[in-house]
């Protein structure tokens, strides 16, 4: 009996153990694939960059309990002059960093001063540089690049204020407030050094003011916006003066900052060819706070990914969202093994209890064959006999699967500690399922024995032996 | 009038007639022995009349009722209705104590009653050993308690099968006189045994040989007996 009891309780304590386990890995590989990187990606719809307003947003489509790390990176090339070679520059949040990339190693360690550098292992070996060392970068604005190209409006919102010489050598002075697509939302016009009857009318004809409103720069005179009457030449220092503030205000000229190295960065990956320095730097350097890519790294299944993939592509302008396809696909085929072995286990462990727990209960029933037997001719039925045994195996069910379900959470975090490195959460519906399960399995392991204690005959209690 | 009635009763197993067309009666409230040497057909007649199995041929009327013809787990209900079963190797249930023993009976029957039980073990003298567990009790007082067992559901008939067999002889004295109070309250008694004198403290004897009744002998002397067994009890209470 303390055979059948302990057997039901290993049988319960494995299942628990298991089911314990198998509940709380999807957690615990989740953040074993959370080291391997990141799962989700967010990108510009264009060759903009995201503003961080628009990241921000995006991530607000993540809850927040899932988010492991969200990691901004914007590359640029620099120029290393004094040694003539040339690298890719990454701005990112380092705090960020070590969430998403926990396999980067750092020698030394990550910046956290402005104007502090991580160099890539190969860069630091192709020009000898070393922890400590101090290194000049210089951005270039190419022609044609976004953040150098004067055709550009880059900055939308922003107030441009110019001046241009008009009659006679008296300035002119101009202020614009741009709106959202860089188009004339109003304009003041400072004409004091005109002629007051005509060219210093610029400064209050509205009508001459109002054609300029909802006009994008530059301005051409006669064609965007008409002179005002007999004052030309007026007219024409006002749209120089707007066409010199924008160009001011978009040129960006080449720019050189003297970086210290505080740590080499080992990934084994391409990231061993790059420097990265703070998005803050970044901006410093090229005037510019965009952001190419956002790597996220979540703690999600692969459905709840998608959908938030669609969510954030969907509701946020200018950004879509894309899966890191070989760390989802990897993390769910290794949770799908993993599911199938739990089963597996679980059957052979059902079926080797139900053995026991049977041939136990066989050698109860011949044990107590004559008092079966003397039962039955003291008039129990076979209902009563049926009834007494199939009690007996549920209460034995019933010790075992709270025997179970207790050891089976202690085997289970022990596995856990062990192999996760990390404790688990008891499942509190795990008591009563346990307990279901073994008494289940007990039923079944007794209908056997119980058919052979109702075929005892009762008769052998006459035989004298 | 006739409690149990075998009316050509055979029983077959293969080629071997274990009970050759057996014809018995036993009135209500008679003490009837039944003899016979090993292999005389006792024990398959002890089946049949104990409801534990059946004849192959024949008729058995036990209070009307041909037991012959009922099923399996009719012949259950009428053997725990009517027949109170004393067996030769005593068969308590060795974890429960003597009391518990005789309620393990009512419980099957209809229902537990302590009181009632216990009551019944006074009757066969074992009021103070009721809590005893059966390895605590000696043959005799294991017997007992089954005598009370077998009759705390007031069956119509008790059947005992060598009820002294396992006895020494004053045990077997004690339990032949609680059998005398038996048979002086009323109670149908059939002693199966081989010992001659079990037998004869019977008012009759039915010797069985080869399946077959070879011959009945009344007992002359029962009624002296039972004078002398009043007359030694009213003694024995009065000392």
């Amino acid at each position: 009996m303390l055979i059948a009891l302990l057997s039901i309780g290993i049988g319960a304590t494995i299942l628990a153990g298991l089911v314990t386990i198998y509940v709380d890995v999807p957690r615990q590989m989740g953040a074993q694939f959370r080291s391997f990187g990141a799962n989700m990606l967010i990108l510009s719809d264009d060759e903009e960059g995201m503003a961080k307003d628009q990241t921000d947003k995006a991530l607000e489509g993540i809850p927040a309990d899932q988010l492991v790390g969200a990691a901004p990176y914007r590359y640029i090339r620099v120029d290393m002059t004094t040694r003539q070679q040339s690298f890719t520059a990454a701005g990112t949040d380092f705090n960020q960093i070590t969430k998403t990339s926990p396999y980067f190693s750092v020698e030394g360690r990550y910046p956290e001063n402005p104007r502090e550098v991580l160099v890539g292992k190969e860069i630091a070996e192709t020009i000898g540089i070393r922890e400590g060392s101090t290194m000049e970068l210089t951005w270039q604005p190419a022609a044609g690049n976004a953040e150098g190209d004067p055709s550009k409006d880059r900055q939308p919102g922003a107030v441009l204020s110019g001046s241009a010489e008009g009659w006679s050598g008296g300035i002119v002075y101009v202020t614009a407030k741009l709106d959202d697509s860089s188009k004339i939302a109003s304009l003041t016009i400072d004409a004091g050094t005109q002629t007051p009857e005509i060219g210093g009318l610029a400064q209050t004809d509205e009508a001459f003011i109002r054609q300029f409103v909802g006009k994008a720069l530059p301005l051409m005179l006669g064609e965007d916006v008409d002179a005002l009457s007999g004052a030309t030449i007026t007219s024409t220092a006002v749209v120089e003066a707007l066409n010199t503030a924008r160009d001011a205000q978009n040129v960006v000229t080449a720019k050189t900052v003297k970086y210290t190295v505080t740590g080499i960065l080992t990934t084994g990956g391409e990231e061993e060819s790059y420097v990265f320095m703070s998005l803050e730097d970044m901006a410093g350097l090229t005037g510019s706070d965009t952001v190419d890519v956002v790597e996220l790294s979540v703690s999600a299944s692969a459905e709840e990914l998608e959908a938030y993939a669609e969510q954030i592509t969907e509701n946020v302008d200018g950004v879509r969202a894309r899966l890191v396809k070989r760390v989802t696909r990897s993390e769910t085929a290794v949770l799908g093994k993993l599911q199938s072995l739990v089963f597996l286990v679980t059957a052979v462990v059902l079926i080797l209890t139900m053995i026991c727990v049977s041939t136990t209960m066989m050698a109860v029933v011949s044990e107590r064959r004559r008092e079966i037997g003397l039962r039955k001719a003291l008039g129990a039925s076979d209902g009563s006999i049926r009834t007494e045994f199939l009690g007996e195996g549920m209460f034995l069910g019933l010790l075992g699967g709270v025997l179970g379900a207790i050891l089976g959470f202690v085997f289970a975090q022990v596995v856990s500690v062990n192999v996760f490195g990390s404790s688990i959460t008891f499942q509190p519906l795990l008591l009563p399922a346990a307990v279901i399960v073994s008494m289940g399995v007990a039923a079944l392991s007794c209908l056997q024995p119980i058919k052979r204690a109702v075929a005892i005959d009762p008769a052998i209690v006459l035989k004298d032996e | 009038m006739s409690l149990l009635e075998l009316k050509n009763v055979s029983k077959i197993y293969g080629d071997l007639k274990a009970l050759d067309s057996v014809n018995v009666h036993v009135d209500k409230g008679e003490w009837v022995a039944i003899m016979g040497p090993s292999g005389s057909g006792k024990s398959t007649m002890m089946n049949i009349i104990g409801c534990m199995d059946k004849p192959t041929l024949g008729e058995v009327l036990l209070d009307g009722v041909d037991i012959a013809k009922e099923s399996s787990k009719k012949l259950t209900d009428i053997r725990r209705d009517k027949i109170g079963l004393i067996f030769q190797q005593f068969h308590m249930v060795n974890y429960l104590t003597a009391v518990e023993n005789i309620m393990v009976s009512q419980y099957y029957h209809s229902m537990p009653d302590e009181q009632e039980a216990l009551e019944a073990l006074g009757r066969v003298g074992l009021r103070e050993r009721a809590h005893h567990l059966p390895s605590q009790l000696s043959g005799g007082e294991q017997q007992r308690v089954c005598v009370a067992r077998a009759l705390i559901n007031h069956p119509e008939l008790i059947l005992a099968d060598e009820p002294t067999g396992n006895l020494d002889e004053a045990n077997e004295n004690i339990v032949l006189d609680l059998f005398a109070q038996l048979h002086a309250e009323g109670t149908t008694l059939i002693v199966v045994t081989h010992d001659p004198e079990v037998a004869d403290a019977a008012q009759r004897t039915i010797v069985l040989e080869h399946g077959k009744v070879a011959r009945e002998v009344i007992n002359e002397d029962f009624d002296a007996q039972q004078k002398e067994w009043l007359a030694r009890l009213s003694m024995e209470s009065k000392r």
